[in-house]
């Protein structure tokens, strides 16, 4: 891993999150407006990524669905963050009886496959954005905590910890100024891994059509419905899996490279 | 190591029995499953509904139902799904093979496909040939199943006309299924390979042989001893991502399976079937993973010791 890698993923994820944030004004078309005389179009200059089974546009349908598909990732990174944090904080620097309860839940919660667990909060929560993100979430929480935790007994073990304890400074210092600090980088990078498995996720679940409407423009729900269409348009699921794998990419690369920093080694 | 056996396995079965508790709590402890929707829209009246809660035990407190449920699931009784009335061990064993070839298959390619290309990628990280393994690993990692699917079945079935693509339960069907979802599990064998051998290659042991004049090949042979243990874990990690993509991976090829039954469960609520199926995955997801750490611990002595 090396500055030119991290370059490119940052040029990449600065892109669609441009491209996203500037859908209203970049699209040329409404993304749900259909057009069934124009259905399955090939691109062209009117229709630059071509149309989909409905007629709508795909290159302003992928534009639009940036800002949904990153839109729920990021509010999924964050319902996975927060919890996650505060439980391996609180395992890790609680006490064995908090530390064995909290672990204990956590790994019957990682006995499910992440996608599987998904699945399960899907079925209770039901089908729409704010479930999806909820339920993608919340699936990342386990893993979050297991990993801060782990870091917080490593922090915990080191020299300078031991000796600030040594001279009386109080646990919440202690925490704040030591442990927190040292923590961080190993955290940040396990944050570009949860971010990956948000977008792959999140898109997964509204690909399998749990994300309500199915009209909305997503890159999931784009590749699903041109499951009906790509054998005879494979425009229609160019444009959306070109985004989403390249924006992931971008994020596995940023996060290989956090891993990788001196500061983690 | 026999303590070290029982242990694990005993700890791998306490994780499952709070991993089903845990999904009864949270599938049965909210309002509004099957019976009521599909009772509802049968145009049944609030006391007939109420009948056939009462007959399916679904009216009892909800500690009585577990008690009930866990009973069951110790004699191998899931319960009956409240759609079809079928035993859930039933449903789930009519599904079990078709998911069980396409996730063995595909855990077949991705440990040969994600060694081979770890292998290179950490023997040779500087040539082309590692350079390109570590490409396609990324590749694998990054890209998603229903897109890669999507790629394979428009190359292999429409362009080239070479395999079948959606449909079908014969062998040539399980072709590309098994071959998509192998290349996304060889993703991170193959980067957790590469990245434990490249590790192995810097410790002291290395250069000993290497300062004593052994042949490079001989060499390779004590670096990859030591490198390749790790592999073993992940390879049990990634059963979990490969247990998720059989349910992505049978909804764009449509085939049968323990993913769609699962699917069609969720979209009815129809609770006992969506448990059955999530605690069976968590159940073979710990054992696997709890083998794996027997494994670990029987050719790596340290691990027992510290555990």
């Amino acid at each position: 891993m090396n500055a030119g890698h991290s370059r490119l993923a940052l040029v990449i994820l600065a892109g669609a999150v441009l491209l996203s944030a500037l859908a209203p004004w970049l699209a040329t078309h409404d993304p749900r407006h259909a057009v069934p005389a124009d259905q399955l179009a090939p691109p062209s200059r009117e229709y630059l990524f071509g149309t989909d089974l409905l007629g709508r546009d795909v290159f302003s349908r992928t534009l639009y669905g940036g800002r949904r598909t990153l839109g729920v990732a990021l509010l999924t990174v964050l319902i996975t963050l927060l919890p996650g944090l505060v439980i391996g904080l609180v395992a890790g620097y609680g006490g064995r009886w908090l530390d064995t309860t909290l672990m204990m839940v956590m790994d019957a919660l990682l006995a499910f496959p992440n996608l599987i667990l998904a699945l399960a909060l899907i079925a209770v929560l039901g089908n729409g954005v704010m479930q999806v993100a909820l339920a993608v979430g919340v699936a990342g929480i386990p893993a979050y905590a297991r990993v801060t935790r782990a870091a917080v007994l490593e922090a915990r073990a080191l020299p300078f910890v031991e000796a600030a304890r040594a001279l009386g400074a109080r646990p919440a210092a202690i925490l704040w100024r030591h442990i927190v600090p040292t923590v961080a980088p190993p955290l940040l990078a396990f944050a570009g891994v949860t971010l990956s498995w948000a977008v792959l996720n999140g898109a997964a679940l509204m690909f399998l059509g749990f994300g309500g409407d199915i009209s909305a423009p997503d890159w999931g729900i784009m590749l699903a419905d041109a499951r009906a269409s790509f054998r005879t348009a494979p425009w229609t699921a160019l444009a959306p899996g070109v985004a989403l794998s390249a924006t992931v990419f971008a994020i596995n690369l940023l996060a290989g490279a956090l891993a990788e920093h001196p500061a983690n080694r | 190591m026999a303590t070290y056996v029982l242990r694990r396995l005993g700890a791998a079965l306490v994780v499952a029995w709070l991993a089903m508790s845990a999904a009864f709590v949270v599938l049965r402890g909210l309002p509004g499953d099957a019976v009521d929707a599909t009772l509802a829209r049968a145009g049944a009246s609030e006391a007939e509904v109420a009948a056939q809660r009462q007959r399916l035990g679904l009216a009892d407190p909800l500690w009585q139902q577990y008690i009930h449920y866990v009973g069951g699931v110790v004699r191998g009784d899931l319960g009956r799904s409240l759609v079809s009335g079928q035993p859930v061990t039933e449903m789930i064993g009519q599904q079990m093979g078709a998911t069980a070839a396409l996730a063995l298959g595909a855990l077949t390619v991705g440990i040969a496909l994600g060694l081979s290309l770890g292998l290179a990628g950490g023997l040779w990280p500087r040539s082309a040939a590692g350079g390109l393994a570590k490409a396609f690993a990324s590749l694998a990692l990054s890209t998603p199943v229903y897109w890669t699917a999507t790629l394979a079945i428009y190359l292999f079935t429409v362009v080239l006309g070479l395999l079948p693509g959606t449909g079908g339960d014969g062998p040539r069907h399980l072709i590309l299924p098994v071959m998509v979802l192998g290349f996304h599990t060889a993703g991170a064998i193959a980067q957790v390979t590469a990245r434990s051998i490249r590790e192995a290659a810097t410790l002291p042991f290395v250069q000993t042989a290497r300062a004593k004049g052994l042949p490079e090949a001989e060499v390779a042979y004590h670096i990859l001893r030591v490198g390749l243990l790790p592999v073993v874990a992940v390879i049990a990690l990634q059963l979990g991502f490969l247990l998720g993509g059989t349910v992505i991976t049978e909804t764009i090829f449509v085939r049968r399976g323990l993913g769609r039954l699962l699917l069609t469960a969720i979209n009815t609520r129809d609770f006992p079937v969506i448990q059955g199926v999530v605690t069976l995955t968590a159940l073979t997801y710990s054992l696997v993973n709890a083998v794996a750490d027997l494994l670990y611990a029987q050719v790596d002595p340290r691990v027992r010791r510290e555990g």
